[in-house]
């Protein structure tokens, strides 16, 4: 009977390996130090680096937390939230969220809204039902339609298309030319709905701002012909061939690549891609806003913003301090302006205050912001009460994709009107 | 006469037999019938965590089923996914086992590395794939720089191409499998009954037809079944390679489920579609065996 | 093995025709079909196994070197991309290989006892209640594990050991790789022949000594494929750890990959370095039990 024992002890030892391992990973529990799980997302310009670093400093400004980083999968950081949430580790602070997801729970906890008006140029860019969820440190036109000013010059396009027509146009000459003229990184579904969110914008919600309240109240329809109309503009793109043919298969980083290294001569595209516009090149790339039909400028407009706070994190506390000492920290502007193109928006300052070395197409487009000028919630990217019901971006995004496909226009729109009955019930 | 000590510790092994045994039945119980049960019950609910809703609410969920597109889809790519697999990694499996059946060093070398996609995870093998066939991927590049292709060919980004793609991958790797069960296979066919055919005159087709092909029906029994049963629940492969995309269209009904439970938080609606999977699993499953089963007795 | 019956019912026929034989077979003729063979063989063999042979010589490439033929061999090789995939600051590949080894380890080092003890008890009762216990047992083999996913994840958060290696472990214990050691230890023990038991419960053996000292030595084989398979399918497993560990216990080597390269591009030698480090591990331990490998699968089939 000697096996007895020492099979019992194997399996002993055993368990308390595995219950070893299990809490040799919890952290940040010494010197009474209290740990915050922080949801972060990494695309080529906000690279590790740049969440550690960013870490780092608001970490000193804010004594007794520690933040674990946690990496989203994908740029898609409300999906790997919800995956969180579901099984049981929703994140303390979450950046670039969507709040509209997570408000219906309670999962949220609003800022400190005297704080919020004293510190942003634009208090109320984020704010859902009156409340403020992520601090409007910055702002985004989603999209602008980027170009590459040589390949332009060598189809023979002398100005940056002004209307829809101009831009069929150019569109026309660089195909006639053996140039690729709109790059699209189909195969990540939000990249693939870019030239989608610029039509809606522009002709839907340019001409009436209120189209998705509209749409909450049931008074509008996707199935509506003037949506049908303006959707069918993207099928013309795709028909007359301005995109790449395996445009689904290019995955978003790659299009980027492809753009700056003269691939295709058009891009559309938030504008964080002005992070990614190569310095030594910069002055080859210009931008303007989607066209319209006649010509008006409307600029898809998104408040964006830092990070939202979860209701029921450990020191809520605590993870306000933390979310205001990150948001209001220049040196994570500078970063943000120069890498991920992040037009700021902190009251009482002037890009010169940021000590940032932008490029001229930066500037050229950072101006749209300033001006007056007709800027309309981007369909699928505003974070305020604009933004889509819970689950609707994805049936959103898959419609892009299966437009690129097939010439459904109105059997896919109609879907969409499906899934919002689906998605507000 | 067994003395009473012998008999006590004769017993106590019975009981720490019994409890092993009984430990191991307990966490099945706990860790696959009892979530089977709970996913069953679910079915039945609106669970909606983010909306704070958990209702009975009969059999709504499955009379919903009937109109959706999104899963109808689904069912439709992973079940050509997995026949299409199935036939394909066997056809290549019983032909790749009658290449390789030879003894000498050569052969077993080829045998040794036919069975390495198996060994692979399907992420890494997803990843290795992905910079193959990706739209800037070796193999355009390739096909391009050969002039075999005038422009690059979108492997994984239209979605016949992409279901293709897939098929490819996963009979790559299901391939391995199913030589390594057919060659096990060949190897158990008596020698004598060649002998006995070559005597006879019988070679080539008609030895494959009348000798080879009834004997391998045992392991054509496990490897279909095994290739079914794979692809149907296959989630890391299209999960790296596609994501499902493009527009859904290779999205298997496993990667549907975890969606619509962990992303669209539907979580009731996403037991009822398990509960449809598992069915259709359970069906493919049993008629197909019980099919080659009877198959290997009638041969 | 009614197969054999029925081929040498046919064997009148197939020897009616045996005037036809054809000349048998001259040497030459055959050592070229020989060579013939070997050639297509392997021909088929390297068709087949290029991706993995575009791992293995672009791990130890540049970049532009991959991009101007991803066939040629690695002259003269770098390192370079091994040395960075090692030297990343979020330890990718190091934490990666020690979570997997951890998980897999314990997780195979408990089925096997608890699977093969179920195994011996079971296989000695007799009747329905057998009969139905493996019935359930057999739907594990089955059930996709997406089903049972996020019921299991609220399991182990009532027991309070969600998202962490306990947890995952305890999962892996009782979902279907249970199923598959009973299947296989079931199979072998039926072939332990009843008189040793007998004899050794007369010499006072109670039931746990024979199991372990004596029916445990006669099924080694079934220990080893058993082994074998979950240790490699347990290592790489990606459902399970993606959501039962999730992302704050450290990453399994899959879900690392998975969460780390997934997202944006690294270029190729990098990417090819990674995951020759990462599938490296797997492959050199099939090489090593190959043989027990192929018994196992064998066995298994024939069962």
């Amino acid at each position: 009977m000697i096996r007895k024992p020492l099979l019992a002890a194997g399996v002993a030892g055993l368990l308390a390996l595995t219950a070893a391992c299990g809490s040799g990973d919890g952290g940040g529990k010494e010197s009474g130090e209290t740990a915050l799980t922080y949801l972060v997302f990494e695309t080529p310009s906000l690279d590790a680096k740049f969440w550690d670093d960013s870490i780092t400093a608001a970490t000193t400004q804010t004594p007794g937390v520690k933040i674990n980083k946690i990496v989203a999968p994908s740029t898609d950081r409300d999906g790997y939230a919800k995956q969180l949430q579901q099984s049981g580790q929703f994140p303390d602070l979450l950046q670039s969220i969507t709040p509209s997801n997570f408000v219906g729970a309670g999962l949220l906890k609003p800022y400190d809204k005297t704080w919020i008006d004293a510190n942003f140029l634009l208090p109320s860019a984020n704010s859902l039902k009156g409340e403020v969820y992520i601090p409007p440190t910055n702002s985004q036109i989603v999209p602008q339609v980027y170009y590459n000013k040589k390949l332009f010059t060598d189809a023979g396009i002398t100005t940056a298309p002004k209307n829809w027509q101009e831009f069929l146009d150019a569109c026309a000459k660089l195909k006639a030319k053996g140039i690729n003229p709109i790059e699209l990184g189909g195969a990540d579904p939000f990249a693939a709905s870019m030239p989608l969110v610029g039509i809606i914008s522009a002709d839907i919600l340019g001409k009436n701002k209120n189209w998705l309240q509209d749409r909450y109240a049931d008074k509008v329809k996707f199935a509506d012909a003037d949506m049908v109309t303006a959707v069918n503009k993207y099928r013309t793109l795709v028909t007359s061939g301005y995109f790449d043919k395996g445009a689904l298969g290019v995955k978003y980083a790659d299009s980027i690549t492809r753009f700056t290294t003269g691939k295709s001569a058009m891009y559309p595209m938030g504008s964080w891609f002005l992070g990614s516009v190569p310095k030594d090149t910069a002055d080859n790339f210009g931008s303007f806003p989607w066209p319209t039909d006649s010509g008006d400028v409307v600029v898809p407009f998104v408040g964006g913003g830092s990070m939202a706070i979860s209701a029921k994190a450990k020191d809520t506390a605590l993870a306000e301090k933390f979310g205001q000492a990150w948001s209001l920290n220049p040196a994570n502007l500078k970063a943000l302006i120069e890498t991920d193109g992040a037009f700021p928006m902190i009251k009482g300052k002037t890009l010169e205050d940021y000590n940032v070395t932008v490029t001229k197409v930066f500037e050229e487009s950072y101006a749209y912001v300033g001006q007056d000028n007709n800027k309309v919630s981007a369909i699928g990217w505003a974070t305020n009460d604009d933004a889509l019901p819970a689950g609707l971006n994805d049936a959103f995004y898959a419609a892009a994709q299966a437009l690129f496909t097939k010439d459904d226009v109105a059997g896919e729109l109609k879907k969409l009107d499906e899934a919002w009955k689906t998605a507000a019930q | 006469m067994e003395d009473r000590r012998t008999v006590r510790k004769r017993n106590s092994g019975e009981r720490g037999l019994a409890l092993l045994a009984a430990l191991a039945l307990g966490l099945y119980l706990v860790f696959l019938v009892l979530p089977l049960l709970l996913s069953l019950r679910s079915s039945f609910t609106n669970e909606n965590p983010l909306k704070a809703q958990n209702d009975f609410i009969g059999l709504a969920n499955y009379t919903e089923m009937a109109g959706d597109d999104q899963l109808r889809a689904s069912l439709t790519f992973t079940l050509i996914l997995a026949f299409g697999v199935t036939i394909a990694a066997n056809a290549l499996g019983v032909g790749f086992a009658l290449l390789l059946n030879r003894t000498s060093l050569s052969y077993r070398v080829m045998r040794t590395v036919a069975f390495l996609p198996q060994v692979l995870s399907g992420v890494i093998v997803a990843f290795v794939w992905q910079t193959i066939l990706t739209q800037n991927g070796l193999l355009n590049t390739a096909l391009v720089n050969l002039r075999i292709l005038d422009e690059p060919y979108p492997w994984l980004g239209s979605p016949h191409a992409a279901l293709f793609s897939i098929g490819l991958v996963v009979t790559w790797v299901m391939s391995g499998f199913t030589t390594v069960v057919y060659l096990a296979a060949l190897q158990s066919i008596p020698l004598e009954l060649h002998d006995m055919a070559s005597l006879d005159g019988v070679r080539g087709t008609q030895r494959f037809r009348k000798i080879t092909w009834p004997m391998l029906a045992p392991g054509t029994t496990i490897s279909v079944t095994i290739s079914l049963i794979t692809v149907l629940k296959l989630y890391d492969i299209i999960t790296v390679l596609t994501g499902g995309g493009p527009a859904n269209s290779t999205q298997s009904t496993a990667l549907y489920i975890v969606k619509l439970a962990f992303t669209s938080d539907r979580v009731g609606y996403a037991s009822a579609v398990a509960m449809l999977l598992l069915g259709i699993s359970a069906l493919v499953a049993l008629t197909v065996t019980g099919a080659l089963r009877r198959r290997e007795v009638s041969l | 093995m009614t197969t054999i019956s029925r081929d040498t019912r046919d064997r009148p026929t197939a020897g009616g025709r045996s005037t036809l034989t054809p000349p048998p077979h001259t040497r030459p003729r055959r050592r070229l079909s020989t060579r013939l063979r070997v050639a297509v063989a392997a021909a088929v063999t390297l068709v087949f196994v290029a991706p993995i042979y575009l791992m293995l010589v672009n791990a130890f490439k540049p970049q532009e070197k991959i991009l101007a033929n991803p066939l040629a061999p690695p002259w003269p090789p770098t390192l370079d991309n091994l040395t960075k995939a090692l030297t990343r600051p979020d330890n990718l590949i190091p934490l990666g290989l020690r979570n997997s080894l951890i998980v897999a380890v314990i997780s195979v080092a408990l089925i096997v006892p608890l699977g093969s003890a179920f195994s011996f008890y079971i296989s000695r009762k007799s009747g329905k209640t057998k009969a139905v216990i493996l019935l359930v047992l057999s739907a594990g083999l089955m059930i996709p594990p997406q089903v049972i996913l996020l019921p299991t994840i609220r399991i182990l958060t009532w027991v309070g050991l969600d998202h962490s290696y306990p947890g995952l472990i305890l999962a892996n214990l009782g979902g279907g790789y249970l199923s598959f050691a009973v299947f296989v230890y079931v199979g072998f023990m039926r072939s332990v022949p009843d008189e040793i038991i007998q004899a050794a419960r007369l010499d006072g053996a109670g039931g746990l000594r024979i199991w372990w000292q004596i029916v445990m030595p006669l099924v080694r084989p079934a220990t080893a494929t058993v082994v074998i398979f979950l240790t490699l399918w347990i290592w790489n497993d990606f459902l399970n750890p993606l959501f039962i560990l999730g992302p704050l216990q450290g990453q399994t080597i899959t879900t690392g990959l998975y969460l780390t390269i997934g997202q944006y591009s690294v270029d190729y030698g990098q990417l090819f370095g990674i995951m020759f480090l990462a599938g490296v591990l797997p492959v050199i331990g099939y090489l090593t039990v190959q043989k027990q490998f192929v018994a196992g699968l064998t066995s298994g089939s024939a069962k």
